[in-house]
């Protein structure tokens, strides 16, 4: 009995380090941040980190969806700018017109998810393939739609859900409607992928689709609807920061990237099959103290790409090196 | 006539399994000698070992009186031993010249020498007698003509020997007829050939010598004129029986749970096939034999294109491995790696898969049925042994990974009325075997259900209460339980039609 839990206790405690990897980044470079900038540990400057830092963390949420079925999906980029874009030229200043188009936002989304998810599942393309289809084809298709400079603002009922904050708010001082909407987000990830039978079917799938074909899992639909939830994520995200940064062309550049190293670095395998929520959530943290790190030192914005760069390939290195020494 | 090669007492073993144990063989220049064995006889590893694939144990490997040891496939090949793969290795989208020179291309001045290469193409394919052009694509060819190439790719090198893995596995009868008179033909050149073939009619046709393996030993070797088939399926399958089967259900088997009648597929022809409650029906046949076929059939993997399938008198239909599983079918995979565990899942997880992929998609993963609980309480009934079954399912031995995809289909008790066991024991030790057939025979005592597909004849007749033979896609006949291997065989090679054998060899 005692041999049994002893073996128990030593799984738990694997597990406890798989999570604390993503944690302690975070931790050094927000002491690192702190260090330069200590207001940085006021609450509401914490409050506001969080806020910018929220449409990465819901980015990453749904990535890690796709990444645990064992795909990518990189048309999430292209999808937050479609929305910005979109936003500011179907309401046009309207502020009756807000709840509609976003409804309509979400609809767009919807489709290209099922896109992507059927052309995975159905016409068997590689999710990296695909998704770098849709993405180049939705890209396209929201500039050609606002013809490169978009017209029409976003009128302040949206934009406050990206920026406005609540004050005097019991317990934390100030509150973001932002980080209002991330937590959640992030609850919702948490439960839909820890808390029901579709998370673990999701985990099956990305661990290996014959044996979860085999023992009944519905496979495509399971696919199909990471692509749906992961596109959903980046509506949500979208209207974040269309909120929070107004209309520009370049709005979603380079996101898809982004959530899928801070998966990584929160510990989610690349094929598919392990990774958590909390996970995604601190690696997003970490990448996003990572760039404000860099702007308080002042280095240049084409090094952040760089340095995204190294700290992914370390990140996923660091996690192969854990997986061969566990085998 | 001198044997070419000579291979002396060849041992090799994988971890503890001895794949071959000093194994004496020789070929000579200008014969046919054929190798039969069981499937897992060592045949196919033997070979490998005389390709170089794999470095021998123990003992040599002389060429023309000489003691070589291949490090590498291509030294191998430069000596002169050229081997025609059951799964041809061709690359399907390169012509056939180029085909036949991959890897020893001929060049001028540094550069691809083409005319050079379809010229000496065109030739060694005109002495083989055929008019296959040496631009076609081979993907564009039939198997048949492919396997030309391959040969015409041993030739270039003047193989001194070939081996031939069955080469008619694939063929239809015209095109094994034209392969066999293309082996005499290679044969008057003075090549010495090695022929590996499970086709008794062919095996009589053309062997010169006939050398039978069995679990890595070498049975005997003899004249053609000194053998009959009978005497070569003898040998095959002739071994001490095991004591380790479960006794048989003690009661009748009741009314049919499974039938299927006027079964076709692509693979399969005219099955017609029932499985009761309470027996363990057992399905043998060689590899090519279509068993594979009616086992994914019946798990809806490769669905049947017309016939009818009734579970407990019920029309079902089975178009994919979900509504199988819906349907009360539980299937228990021979490749578990591939097919059975999500390895990176908990022992748990595994054991609940099919539950949560019936479950709403929404409904919490360890609710009512679902609980710790209750897989824990299932993993230990099936007495799996792991320290937790929170730990990775690839962590455990390949008997308790079986164990625990068996209490994935019993938590679904009782809805699960077949179940479908390929392979069951491949790649298990004696010891987790002996718990698997106790758990099928419990299993069947219950009243479910056992089709039990199997490559090794001594647990299909140790354990099946009754059993199909398959033959080209098609039942070839039953047996009760009990049953002799050699019947088995007999079926399963398909040795009814020895007659058109004799043609062959006239």
């Amino acid at each position: 009995m005692t041999a049994i839990s002893d073996t128990a206790r030593a799984t738990r405690r694997l597990s406890l380090r798989n999570i604390n990897f993503a944690l302690v980044i975070f931790v050094v470079l927000y002491a690192a941040i702190v260090v330069l900038q200590p207001n940085y540990l006021d609450a509401a400057l914490f409050m506001n980190f969080l806020r910018r830092a929220a449409p990465l963390i819901i980015l990453a949420s749904g990535q890690l969806y796709v990444i645990l079925s064992g795909g990518f999906d990189l048309s999430m980029g292209a999808v937050v700018t479609l929305v910005v874009l979109a936003a500011s030229m179907l309401i046009g200043g309207d502020p009756e017109m807000t709840w509609v188009v976003i409804a309509s936002l979400y609809a767009m989304g919807l489709a290209v998810g099922l896109a992507n998810g059927f052309i995975v599942s159905f016409l068997k393309v590689p999710s990296i393939i695909a998704t770098l289809g849709t993405m180049l084809l939705v890209n396209g298709l929201a500039l050609a739609w606002s013809g490169g400079a978009p017209r029409g603002d976003l009128p302040d009922n949206f934009r406050n859900l990206g920026r406005l904050v609540l004050k005097d708010v019991p317990l934390v001082g100030s509150l973001p409607i932002a980080v209002l909407i991330l937590v959640v987000v992030t609850l919702l990830a948490w439960w839909g992928l820890h808390a029901t039978a579709y998370g673990k079917r999701l985990l099956a799938v990305g661990d290996n689709p014959r044996a979860a074909e085999l023992a009944g899992v519905p496979v495509k639909p399971t696919r199909i609807s990471a692509f749906v939830i992961s596109a959903l994520s980046a509506v949500t995200a979208g209207i974040l920061i269309g909120g929070f940064s107004g209309v520009s062309v370049n709005a979603g550049r380079g996101l898809e990237l982004q959530a899928i190293a801070a998966c990584v670095i929160g510990g989610a395998l690349l094929l598919g099959g392990r990774g958590t929520v909390v996970g995604a959530l601190f690696g997003a943290l970490s990448l996003f103290a990572l760039f404000t790190l860099l702007n308080l030192l002042g280095l240049p914005q084409a090094l952040r790409d760089s340095l995204q760069g190294v700290i992914l390939i370390a990140a996923v290195g660091a996690s192969v090196l854990r997986h061969r020494r566990s085998t | 006539m001198t044997a070419v090669l000579e291979m002396r007492g060849i041992g090799k073993a994988f971890g503890t399994v001895k794949a071959l144990d000093a194994v004496d063989f020789d070929c000579r220049a200008g014969e046919v000698h054929v190798i039969c064995g069981e499937n897992g006889a060592g045949k196919s590893t033997l070979m490998k070992v005389l390709g170089g694939s794999y470095r021998p144990d123990t003992g040599e490997v002389l060429l023309d009186g000489e003691p070589v040891r291949f490090q590498h496939p291509a030294e191998a090949r430069a000596a002169g031993i050229s081997i025609v793969h059951q799964e041809l290795s061709l690359l399907p989208f390169r012509t056939v010249a180029e085909n036949i020179f991959t890897g020893m291309e001929p060049t001028r001045w540094g550069l691809l020498d083409r005319r050079q290469m379809d010229e000496r193409a065109r030739s060694l394919l005109d002495r083989l007698g055929s008019s296959i052009s040496t631009s076609a694509l081979v993907a564009d060819l039939s198997i048949a003509e492919q396997q030309l190439v391959e040969i015409a790719k041993a030739m270039l090198v003047n193989a001194k020997v070939l081996v031939m893995d069955e080469p008619t596995a694939a063929l239809d009868d015209h095109d094994a007829h034209s392969l066999l008179k293309l082996v005499g033909r290679m044969k008057t050149e003075g090549v010495a050939i090695i022929y590996i073939s499970h086709r008794m009619p062919e095996v009589m046709a053309i062997a010169d010598r006939v050398t039978v393996l069995k679990d890595g030993r070498h049975i005997w070797t003899r004249d053609r004129r000194d053998v009959t088939i009978n005497a070569i399926v003898t040998a095959m399958v002739g071994r001490e029986l095991q004591d380790f089967y479960p006794a048989r259900g003690a009661t009748e088997p009741g009314s049919p749970v499974l039938e299927i009648s006027g079964g076709q597929s692509r693979y399969l022809r005219d099955i017609n096939f029932s499985a009761r409650a309470g027996e363990i029906v057992g399905v043998a046949g060689l590899e090519d034999s279509g068993k594979g076929a009616l086992a994914r059939a019946l798990f809806g993997d490769s669905p049947l294109a017309a016939g009818e399938v009734r579970i407990s008198g019920q029309p079902v239909s089975l178009h994919s491995p979900r509504q199988a599983a819906a349907a009360g079918i539980g299937y228990l995979p021979g490749d578990r790696k591939r097919e059975g565990i999500a390895p990176r899942q908990s022992v748990r997880d595994n054991a609940l898969l099919t539950l949560q992929a019936m479950a709403p998609a929404l409904s919490s993963p360890n609710g009512g049925a679902r609980s710790r609980q209750k897989v824990d309480q299932s993993l230990r009934h099936m007495d799996v042994r792991a320290g937790d079954f929170g730990q990775e399912i690839s962590t455990l031995s390949g008997g308790n990974q079986q164990k625990a995809i068996i209490a994935r289909w019993l938590m679904r008790n009782p809805r699960v009325f077949v179940f479908v066991f390929v392979e069951p024991t491949r790649g298990i030790d004696v010891a987790a075997k002996a718990a698997i057939y106790q758990t099928m025979r419990a299993l069947a005592n219950e009243g479910r259900a056992i089709v039990m597909i199997s490559s090794d004849l001594p647990e299909i007749v140790g354990v099946s209460d009754r059993i199909v033979v398959m033959h080209q896609g098609r039942i070839a006949g039953e047996l009760p339980a009990g049953a002799e291997e050699g019947a088995v065989m007999q079926l399963a090679l398909g040795v009814a039609a020895a007659a058109t054998g004799r043609e062959m060899a006239s």
